[in-house]
C-alpha cells in the first residue's frame, strides 16, 4: 500500500510545479497580448500619420492653386 | 535560439522525469528501517541540489551584472532566483513529510534545517526586493548584492551535516567512510538529480526568455514614447 506521506510529498511536488508552469504560461500570454496591442496601436498610428500627410498635401495643393 | 531548443529540452525533461519516476517506484529497493517513506529522499535531495545550483547561478550572474552592468546577466539572475525558489519550496515541503514518520516531528531547528530555511528566505527576499523597488536599475543592483552576500549560506548549508551533529541524517553521498547507498538506490538517485536539473534548465530557459522579451518590450515602449518629442 502506498504510504500517505509518500503520496503527499509527490502530490505537493507536482502541485508546486504545475502552479509555477501555469503562472509562467499566464505571464507569457499577457506579454504576447501586450505585444499585439503595441503592434495594433503602431499600425493605427501609422494610418493616422498617413492621413495627416494626405491632408497636409491636400492643403498645400489648394494653397498653391489659390 | 528559436523554438527548437525549448521543445527538445521539454521532450528530454519529460522522458527523464518519467524514467526517474519509474525507477523510484519500480527499480529502487525498499529501505529496511524506514520502508516506503524513504522514497521521498529521491525527490527531496535532488530539489536541494537544484536549489544550490540555482543560487550559484544567481551568485555568478550577480557578480557579472555588478562588474559589466549586463542586463542579460541580471535577467539570468532573476530567472534563476525565481525557479530556484520553486525547487527550494519543494525541498522545504517534502522534508517535513519525510521527518514526521521518520523522527516523529515535522520540524526541528537544527543547523541543516535552519540553514535551508534561511536559503528559502533568501530566495523569497531576493524576489520581494525586486518587486518592491520601482527603479529597475536600483532593484537589479540591490538584488545583486543580496545574491552575492546570500551565497555564503549555500556551502555552509551543504557542510552543516559534516561540521555539526544534527538531527538531519548524515550524508550518504560523499560522506566518507561508513556512508553510502545501495548501488540501485545510488543509480536511482543520480537519475533523479539529472531529471531535476533538466527540469530546472527548461524552466530557467522559459523564464529567461520571458524576462528578455519583457525588457525588449519595455525598451520599445520607451523608444516610442520618446520619438514624438525628438521629432
Amino acid at each position: 500500500m502506498l504510504n500517505v506521506y509518500l503520496f503527499l510529498a509527490f502530490s505537493a511536488l507536482w502541485v508546486i510545479f504545475f502552479i509555477y508552469a501555469w503562472s509562467l504560461s499566464r505571464r507569457q500570454r499577457r506579454l504576447r497580448k501586450e505585444l499585439e496591442e503595441l503592434r495594433s496601436s503602431l499600425e493605427g498610428g501609422r494610418g493616422e500619420w498617413k492621413s495627416d500627410v494626405r491632408t497636409a498635401e491636400g492643403n498645400s495643393q489648394s494653397t498653391r492653386k489659390t | 535560439m528559436g523554438k527548437k531548443l525549448p521543445t527538445t529540452l521539454l521532450i528530454v525533461t519529460l522522458a527523464w522525469m518519467i524514467l526517474a519516476s519509474g525507477m523510484i517506484f519500480l527499480y529502487a529497493p525498499q529501505e529496511l528501517t524506514m520502508g516506503e517513506v524513504q522514497r521521498i529522499f529521491y525527490i527531496h535531495a535532488p530539489s536541494g541540489w537544484v536549489a544550490g545550483t540555482a543560487y550559484f547561478i544567481v551568485f555568478l550572474s550577480s557578480v557579472v551584472y555588478l562588474w559589466k552592468r549586463s542586463p542579460l546577466a541580471d535577467d539570468l539572475a532573476h530567472a534563476s532566483a525565481e525557479v530556484g525558489f520553486v525547487f527550494c519550496s519543494c525541498l522545504v515541503v517534502t522534508g517535513p513529510l519525510w521527518a514526521k514518520p521518520a523522527w516523529g516531528i515535522w520540524w526541528t531547528w537544527d543547523a541543516r534545517l535552519t540553514l535551508t530555511f534561511v536559503l528559502w528566505l533568501l530566495f523569497a527576499s531576493y524576489l520581494m526586493l525586486r518587486s518592491y523597488i520601482s527603479n529597475p536599475e536600483r532593484a537589479a543592483t540591490l538584488a545583486a548584492v543580496v545574491g552575492i552576500i546570500g551565497f555564503v549560506d549555500v556551502p555552509v548549508d551543504y557542510m552543516a551535516i559534516r561540521w555539526w551533529r544534527t538531527q538531519h541524517p548524515q550524508p550518504v553521498i560523499a560522506g566518507g567512510e561508513g556512508s553510502g547507498l545501495d548501488p540501485r538506490m545510488f543509480l536511482t538517485f543520480m537519475v533523479c538529480v539529472g531529471a531535476f536539473h533538466c527540469l530546472f534548465g527548461y524552466l530557467l530557459l522559459q523564464r529567461f526568455r520571458l524576462a528578455a522579451a519583457r525588457r525588449d518590450l519595455g525598451a520599445l515602449r520607451r523608444a516610442l514614447a520618446i520619438r514624438p518629442s525628438e521629432e
